[in-house]
């Protein structure tokens, strides 16, 4: 966002932009995109369970199938939880800043691109993982309830594929952060030619 | 092919992006999860919750293994400036103590488990507390060497290479 607009908000902002040292939306994914993963492979598991017996009885693991499916449904309702504060964290991030506006990603895209796609996917792939988590509710308490396996092949097709999505979309992310420098207090010093001994001392 | 591997990108790797920020997703989502359902299960008496926690605490015994192998490497290629050195020095430090303390409470939680699924003494709630206090200190410090301090970000490693850095 141009920066006089960021002036209206009248918050005092530090050097990368923020009016706090860290910031808050990257920490939010690992909570998003480590609970949606480890929630569908969860599940992956249980379905495979009568194929992995072995391994389980070879680590002296004692397993019960539907505890796994457990982790696969608890997993995905605390991910879908709390990725609404990561999207929306994510864009107060968005409109506080000031990419450099001249540098190009690894993927040949500018900044402004490279926000708008890592927003719009942000936003697609909340809806994603509400719908996977509202699917595989149905499927726990309503179709599948008295079967073995708790979750329907398409619902593992879907989440491997959601996860493939949100590797694209986490590399977009990765390189507002690495190539262009977003809310980075070294680079922004660096950018504005700035000591970053004087800067870096006060910061933190 | 190991030729491939000496290549340094703009990054400073012989990767695209850090692949360290990324394992440690499998720590500290299943880490504060596994907290949260331990005192679910706990304070509101859901145990079922107990082995939710148990395999979320199964996978963050095994991911952070990983973490630090490219964590380790990673730092390595950090070149990692007089400024950012201590920052470093205490999540390197942080990050190997973590793998001894979340093996050995993943460790107990399987002597517990074994004996009893449906229980879980007050003592491990509490170090499970303990260490969210110790994982959150170490997300502090490897947020700092990224977002403070830059470390594998293109502008910070052309000034490095510049050796115009502090």
């Amino acid at each position: 966002m141009n920066s006089q607009l960021i002036e209206q908000l009248n918050i005092h902002l530090g050097a990368n932009g923020l009016p706090y040292n860290i910031p808050i939306h990257p920490n939010l994914v690992h909570l998003t995109l480590g609970l949606f993963i480890i929630g569908v492979t969860f599940d992956i598991v249980g379905v495979f369970f009568p194929w992995e017996k072995w391994a389980f009885k070879f680590l002296a693991l004692s397993v019960e199938r539907a505890r796994l499916f457990d982790v696969g449904w608890y997993n995905m309702v605390a991910s879908a939880t709390i990725t609404f504060f990561t999207v929306a964290a994510g864009f107060y991030e968005m409109f506080l800043a000031t990419p450099a506006p001249n540098t190009k990603s690894a993927w040949g895209l500018q900044a402004m691109e490279t926000m708008m796609w890592h927003g719009i996917g942000g936003l697609i792939l909340l809806a994603l993982i509400v719908a996977m988590t509202f699917w595989r509710g149905w499927q726990r308490y309503v179709s599948c309830k008295n079967a073995d396996k708790q979750v329907k092949w398409n619902y593992l097709v879907a989440g491997v594929t959601i996860m493939f999505l949100m590797y694209i979309h986490g590399t977009l992310g990765a390189q507002l952060a690495a190539d262009f420098g977003v809310h980075n207090t070294a680079d922004s010093l660096l950018q504005m030619g700035q000591d970053l001994k004087a800067g870096l001392g006060d910061g933190n | 092919m190991l030729k491939h591997l000496t290549i340094l990108n703009d990054h400073n790797l012989p990767y695209p992006d850090t692949i360290h920020p990324i394992v440690v997703h499998f720590v500290i989502a299943m880490v504060l999860f596994a907290v949260c359902c331990d005192l679910i299960g706990y304070i509101a008496g859901k145990t079922e919750f107990f082995e939710v926690s148990w395999w979320n605490m199964f996978v963050a015994t095994v991911a952070i293994f990983v973490a630090i192998i490219f964590g380790q490497f990673e730092a390595g290629l950090a070149k990692p400036y007089d400024l950012a050195k201590s920052a470093l020095n205490y999540h390197t430090l942080i990050g190997w103590s973590l793998s001894g303390l979340i093996a050995a409470i993943t460790a107990w939680r399987y002597v517990l488990r074994s004996r009893d699924p449906q229980k879980l003494p007050f003592h491990y709630v509490a170090v499970g507390l303990l260490l969210v206090g110790l994982v959150g200190v170490q997300v502090y410090l490897g947020d700092q060497l990224v977002w403070v301090y830059g470390l594998h970000t293109v502008p910070v490693v052309e000034a490095v290479k510049e050796g115009i850095l502090p």
